[in-house]
């Protein structure tokens, strides 16, 4: 695995459609290499790769599935409520293709 | 005559007598967030309209409390703080808020945070910086700033708040009140703004230990909504409070609280510190055993990084669907690529940018193994070191914090550096196992309040919560209202 690098930082913002200023940038190498600094101590832990990953609190939980019962959906009025640009019943976009 | 400073019990029974009404309740409630908005800026939205309820026998109606801005609000602006939701208008309640609406609790504010609970502060929210009402050049902590700043400054008894790493109980330190977050899942999350979905919380801000368990034992409930949520009904959290500790059994970890763990402490850390041995032997005259324990210095070095690798990462996938373009402000481009990316751009704050950075970096498939995985395997050996303390003991009692309230004007701010000590990041473990948790005020130090946490196994909220009330009978720290020395 490679450093993570300022080129790199500017490249997962850019998939990420977020737009960084150099600053941006720095502090998120600055705060990156703490906790690469901290996972170097982490993988010092003896066995640590033999640990089953946590990614549950409750991971002991026993989930009760509700009754497999179509219910009523949302309405679309609703869902479009908030949306800035719709036509009809639907959310409006620049042309993708064409 | 002011009522806001009063319990809900007290408030509950001038209702009933026809002391007050409602409407006079809900009219000193605007009048103080008004006040308080000016002085600390406390608040997204005011519901100046917001109209009385029937006084019933349920404790909590006709009483004016406020919600923290990730809970959504029929109706009711709910910006999270943040820019990217800073015109949403949600058509539906989160669980936990319409519990509250359903019983006559009246929400007379909505209250700021840091931008979408991803802050430690109180200063990432769209609409500016919380100030701490026992002095304004220090900050609230977050990311409950706004609630923890209202229910210390008197405005009301409760105000909601949701939890991912300390979000309650860090702010209620540092406001010198109560925070309570509950066993994962007790409270449904139906409609929270999610932030990382295996560590978020809901929970509460008061000023007293019984006013937490009136307010959860409202709140929680299995729903339908929430696969998480389960069923706590036979767990009555308020009638449960007897005080009667005697017996109990505590530990604290000394990796954390000894003063020579510590090189050259501050002032302020050495007087937290000793503040907290001062309380240990208070409770230990109380009749409880109070024991030291060891936990490995190098899970304890990690949590903050665990934390910050988990919540990151689940962030990530969480905000996914922020794009602008079904909802919030829509961005400037001649695709949809360039909207999304100009409306993320200007409306994320750089705190959240970062983080979204930092855990799309961890998920990769070729970090996975040394970030992401690594973080979960250090989550389990952190919940097993506290699940075996557990065993033997009824909860850890650790002290909050490094001290009172941080100032304001520093460069650090949220910012990961590397010393942090297990004694700033603690917290979080509660959130790793989904623990019960609350924070109480202990003391003073230069006029700054302080705070201690008890944490113990999942859903043992009953006794996490009478151990907390028999240590507040103890203090005299209970119901107290800040007042700015400055």
């Amino acid at each position: 695995m490679g450093k993570f690098t300022k080129e790199m930082v500017d490249d997962y913002a850019d998939k990420l459609l977020i737009g960084l200023t150099p600053e941006e940038n720095k502090l998120v190498l600055d705060e990156f290499d703490v906790i690469d600094k901290n996972c170097d101590i982490v993988n010092s832990i003896p066995n640590i790769s033999s640990v089953e990953p946590m990614t549950q609190c409750l991971d002991d939980f026993e989930y009760e599935l509700r009754e497999d019962v179509a219910i009523k959906s949302d309405s679309i009025e609703d869902l479009l409520s908030n949306c800035e640009e719709k036509e009809n019943r639907e959310v409006k976009l620049p042309k993708v293709v064409g | 005559m002011k009522y806001m400073n009063l319990s809900i019990e007290e408030l509950h029974k001038l209702l009933k007598k026809g002391e007050v009404t409602s409407k006079d309740l809900i009219k000193e409630s605007l009048e103080l967030s008004h006040e308080v908005q000016e002085k600390y800026n406390a608040f997204v939205t005011i519901l100046d309209d917001a109209k009385e309820t029937e006084v019933t026998d349920n404790l909590l109606s006709g009483i004016p409390f406020g919600v923290k801005d990730n809970y959504s609000t029929k109706g009711v602006l709910s910006t999270g703080s943040s820019n990217t939701l800073k015109n949403y208008v949600p058509f539906f309640d989160a669980t936990g808020y319409e519990k509250l609406k359903n019983v006559g609790a009246v929400m007379v504010n909505k209250t700021v945070m840091d931008e979408f609970g991803m802050g430690g502060t109180g200063t990432t929210g769209h609409t500016g910086t919380v100030r701490n009402p026992w002095d304004r050049t220090r900050m609230c902590a977050g990311s409950s700033s706004g609630s923890a700043c209202a229910v210390a400054a008197g405005v009301y008894p409760y105000a909601t708040g949701s939890d991912t790493g300390d979000s309650i109980r860090k702010p209620a330190a540092y406001c010198g009140i109560v925070g309570y977050k509950p066993t994962y899942g007790m409270i449904s999350r139906y409609g929270l703004f999610a932030f990382a979905s295996s560590l978020d919380h809901l929970g509460v801000l008061t000023r007293n230990v019984k006013d937490a368990a009136i307010v959860v034992d409202n709140m929680k409930g299995i729903d339908e909504k929430d696969m998480t949520s389960w069923d706590s009904s036979n767990i009555h959290l308020a009638d449960s409070l007897d005080g009667n500790i005697k017996g109990k059994k505590l530990c604290y970890i000394k990796e954390i609280c000894n003063l020579e763990n510590y090189k050259n402490p501050s002032e302020e850390l050495t007087k937290h510190l000793n503040n907290f041995k001062d309380k240990i032997d208070l409770i230990r005259k109380s009749g409880v055993q109070v024991d030291e324990v060891s936990v490995d210095n190098t899970l304890l070095k990690a949590i903050a990084s665990t934390y910050v690798i988990i919540s990151c990462a689940e962030a990530t996938s969480n905000m996914s669907n922020l794009t602008g373009l079904s909802f919030g402000p829509r961005g400037k481009g001649s695709n949809f690529k360039e909207m999304v990316k100009d409306y993320r751009t200007k409306g994320f704050s750089t705190l959240i940018k970062r983080r979204f950075v930092i855990g799309s970096y961890v998920l990769q498939r070729e970090n996975q193994e040394r970030y992401f995985k690594n973080a979960q395997r250090v989550r389990r050996l952190l919940v097993d070191e506290w699940k075996k303390i557990f065993r033997e003991y009824d909860a850890v009692i650790l002290p909050v914090g490094t001290g009172p309230a941080k100032k304001l004007q520093t460069d650090s701010l949220d910012i990961l550096t590397e010393g942090t000590e297990a004694l700033e990041e603690h917290l979080q473990v509660g959130n790793f196992g989904g623990f019960p948790s609350i924070t109480i005020p202990d003391g003073f130090i230069d006029g700054l309040p302080v705070g201690l946490n008890i944490t113990g196994n999942c859903k043992t909220d009953a006794n996490v919560l009478n151990i907390a009330y028999g240590i507040e009978s103890l203090m005299n720290y209970k119901n107290q209202i800040a007042k700015e020395e400055k």
